[in-house]
């Protein structure tokens, strides 16, 4: 067995048309043993950044308090809100200082940037336990069901989705992947970012 | 501050070792980094180097990115290939252009290939071969076109065209048959594209898109996806859910501001 | 521990910082203007004896693709303070992927200097700067830091030998809507006040920052052709600079 696997647990997220989406399961176990049906491993970083920590539990806890530090430090030294693009980084060159010691953690972010021409532009990204950073163009990625993910996604993602639209896609693919993953499930929150609002659903899934 | 601390590592932190070692010993193994399977090339032409890469990403049998950049920026006339751990090559390529661009502000000079290949094999070396990267550098400086790998101990080599990774000798094949001394870039540009392509189709490792960099005396031309013989074919239906397809227990809606507008009520206010 | 020079006069100064600051103003005069569509930065060169080699000094001089800086003082001090900033640029660059922003460069930098003031055994850097960069959430700014460590934003400022006559004709000659062109004439007309001797591209340093277009920003961000952003500063050329006196 992993320590990957030792959780259990899963995220996904997604880009839309002028808007992104991030999912993930709700399982916290003890190995096969479950533990918790709300466990919460997506985070606000910032009103447009979202950031979701699959992985080992413990190392979830501390690395959201490591970010919510580095974050709130630039905030204050820069007197504004980080950019997703920038935010990666810091995610990056955080899990790369620990290159051979590392947490374990898959963080995937999503978010909107703004753009020098005005307006905001989708962003996602996914780094590895060792901070090495994918900016995708469709989704991303990572925990225990991440195999079944890719699949579900490759099939049902399609460009442009409109953000209700969005939601049924990103839902489809994180309900139907974990129904084939035991260490992932017990219900599954959705997050859909939009310029001028967040939509958080709690979803109705297989409670076995 | 000694000036030798400009070329210092970036400081890892081990504080996770005693724990991450008390699981490895209780038989849990470390989980695996992304890797690059990889097939990257360089090659000399009459003008300078062409260098080239595939853009597969993998992580075990999975295919982890299928279109990332493995040709990193060193300066504007260098560059470098990455294979091997993913992190490794991405950090190691930009610590040492950082190196590069210090270097080449308190010399007030264009650095050379050599000096960034000196300072990536000492760094490898360092680190004994756990700093994953095996890497093709190329570029053009003062001394003209200069071409090398550097092996992730930190050994490396001079030779006129070099193949790395695991489509390391699917590309040298293609190399070894059709390389000569002082083709033409259209020339060059097409031998790299067939190795690169004999790396994508042959080697499980290496897939997607080929990438290109030509670098002359005096331009740099970065050739992304200058081939892409793998795209998906668009898809004949659609798989939109209709609204409502999916069952929900809870929403919550948090709005953002997006723009504010002060508006005066009322008399103004009396500043005087 | 503070040493007994480092300690506060019963007037509340610190004697060191104003020695420091005696030192910055005989150093040669630099100034900066801040324009509609960028900056400039420019500086007289003066050297001891027509026996030195003077094509190696450097007074105007780049941190980082969007920051330059130049100085007025003591020139040992000086270079000690731009390998610290420039070091500075290249740790910030290696976490955030990015090049700070010229106001985070000049707090860091005023940072080093404020900490001279109050560290046992050592003197307060005897260096006055002029910072001016681009960055995308304010837009060019021109900074002042001074020895004791504090630095202000200016629309234009000068440092050094003939700080206070330079100061006054800026504030005769200054409108918010300058361009930079208008702007880099107005600095030579400024260093040409107190200038002693010739004025030359030899004994005239200039650096401009360039404002880029929003188009350039984005392309700039996502350009794969060189994966890095242009740069918004730059040093003029000797034959710019000649150009520029010639009008």
């Amino acid at each position: 067995m992993s320590i990957m696997e030792y959780n259990g647990g899963s995220v996904i997220a997604m880009v839309g048309k002028d808007c992104v989406a991030i999912a993930s399961d709700l399982r916290l176990g003890n190995q096969a043993l479950g533990i918790s049906s709300n466990f919460q491993k997506i985070f606000p970083v910032t009103d447009r950044i979202y950031l979701g920590l699959p992985g080992l539990a413990t190392d979830v806890t501390t690395l959201r308090e490591v970010f919510r530090f580095r974050v709130n430090m630039y905030t204050i030294k820069e007197e504004r809100e980080i950019e997703p693009e920038t935010f990666a980084h810091l995610v990056s060159s955080t899990l790369y200082e620990r290159r051979f010691g590392p947490y374990f953690i898959e963080p995937v972010m999503a978010g909107l940037s703004k753009v020098a021409t005005g307006g905001f532009k989708p962003f996602i990204a996914a780094t590895d336990l060792i901070g090495c950073l994918n900016f995708a163009k469709d989704f991303v990625v990572a925990g225990t069901a991440s195999s079944k993910l890719y699949g579900a996604a490759e099939g049902l993602w399609e460009p442009d989705l409109e953000p209700e639209q969005l939601f049924e896609t990103i839902s489809q693919t994180m309900l139907n992947a974990v129904d084939r993953d035991a260490y992932s499930g017990w219900g599954v929150v959705v997050h859909v970012i939009e310029k001028d609002k967040i939509t958080t659903r709690t979803l109705k899934g297989r409670m076995d | 501050m000694a000036t030798a601390a400009v070329y210092s590592s970036p400081g890892f932190d081990f504080s996770n070792e005693i724990r991450n070692n008390f699981l490895a010993s209780k038989g849990i193994p470390l989980p695996k980094a992304t890797s690059t399977g990889t097939t990257i090339v360089g090659c000399i032409f009459e003008d300078g180097i062409i260098l080239g890469a595939d853009t597969r990403a993998t992580e075990g049998p999975i295919v982890a990115d299928k279109n990332c950049e493995k040709i990193h920026y060193i300066t504007e006339s260098i560059r470098c290939c990455g294979a091997g751990t993913a992190a490794d090559t991405e950090f190691v390529t930009n610590l040492i252009s950082s190196n590069m661009e210090m270097h080449a502000l308190t010399h007030n000079r264009k650095p050379r290939v050599v000096t960034a290949m000196t300072m990536l094999k000492q760094y490898l070396f360092r680190y004994q071969g756990h700093v994953g990267a095996a890497l093709v550098l190329g570029g053009v400086d003062a001394t003209g076109p200069n071409l090398f790998t550097i092996a992730p101990h930190g050994s490396t080599d001079k030779l006129p065209y070099v193949t790395m990774g695991s489509g390391s000798l699917a590309a040298m094949a293609v190399f070894e048959s059709g390389w000569r001394k002082g083709m033409s870039r259209e020339e060059a540009l097409t031998l790299v594209k067939s190795a690169i392509s004999a790396g994508i189709f042959n080697d499980l490792g290496s897939g997607s898109n080929v990438d290109a960099c030509i670098i002359t005396a005096n331009n740099t031309e970065m050739l992304r996806n200058v081939e892409m013989p793998n795209e998906r074919v668009q898809k004949e239906r659609t798989y939109v859910f209709p609204k409502g397809t999916t069952a929900w227990k809870k929403e919550e809606v948090r709005k953002l501001v997006v723009q504010e507008e002060v508006r005066l009520v009322g008399e103004a206010m009396d500043t005087d | 521990m503070a040493s007994a020079d480092g300690v506060f006069s019963p007037s509340g100064k610190l004697v060191q910082i104003e020695h420091a600051l005696a030192a910055v103003s005989q150093g040669t005069t630099s100034l900066g203007i801040k324009a509609s569509n960028g900056i400039v930065i420019a500086t007289e060169k003066k050297s001891p004896s027509i026996l030195v080699d003077d094509s190696m000094l450097e007074k105007v001089a780049i941190v980082c693709p969007n920051i330059g800086i130049v100085y007025s003082g003591m020139g040992p001090d000086f270079r000690v303070l731009l390998t610290r900033a420039r070091k500075s640029a290249q740790a910030y660059w290696k976490r955030y992927g990015e090049y700070p922003p010229t106001r985070v460069l000049t707090q860091e930098i005023a940072t080093v200097m404020q900490q001279a003031t109050q560290s046992g055994g050592v003197r307060p850097y005897g260096v006055s700067l002029l910072v001016a960069g681009w960055d995308i959430h304010r837009g060019p700014t021109l900074y002042q830091v001074d020895p004791s460590g504090s630095y202000w934003a200016w629309k234009a400022s000068a440092i050094g030998k003939n700080m206070v006559n330079a100061k006054t004709f800026l504030e005769k000659r200054y409108n918010d809507d300058i361009s930079l062109e208008d702007a880099i004439h107005t600095a030579l007309l400024t260093l040409k006040e107190g200038f002693e001797g010739q004025m030359t591209e030899k004994t005239i340093e200039l650096g401009v920052i360039t404002v880029p277009t929003p188009a350039e920003i984005e392309e700039g961000r996502t350009g794969a052709a060189t994966g890095r952003p242009k740069p918004t500063f730059r040093k003029l050329t000797e034959e710019e600079v000649r150009d520029y006196l010639a009008l």
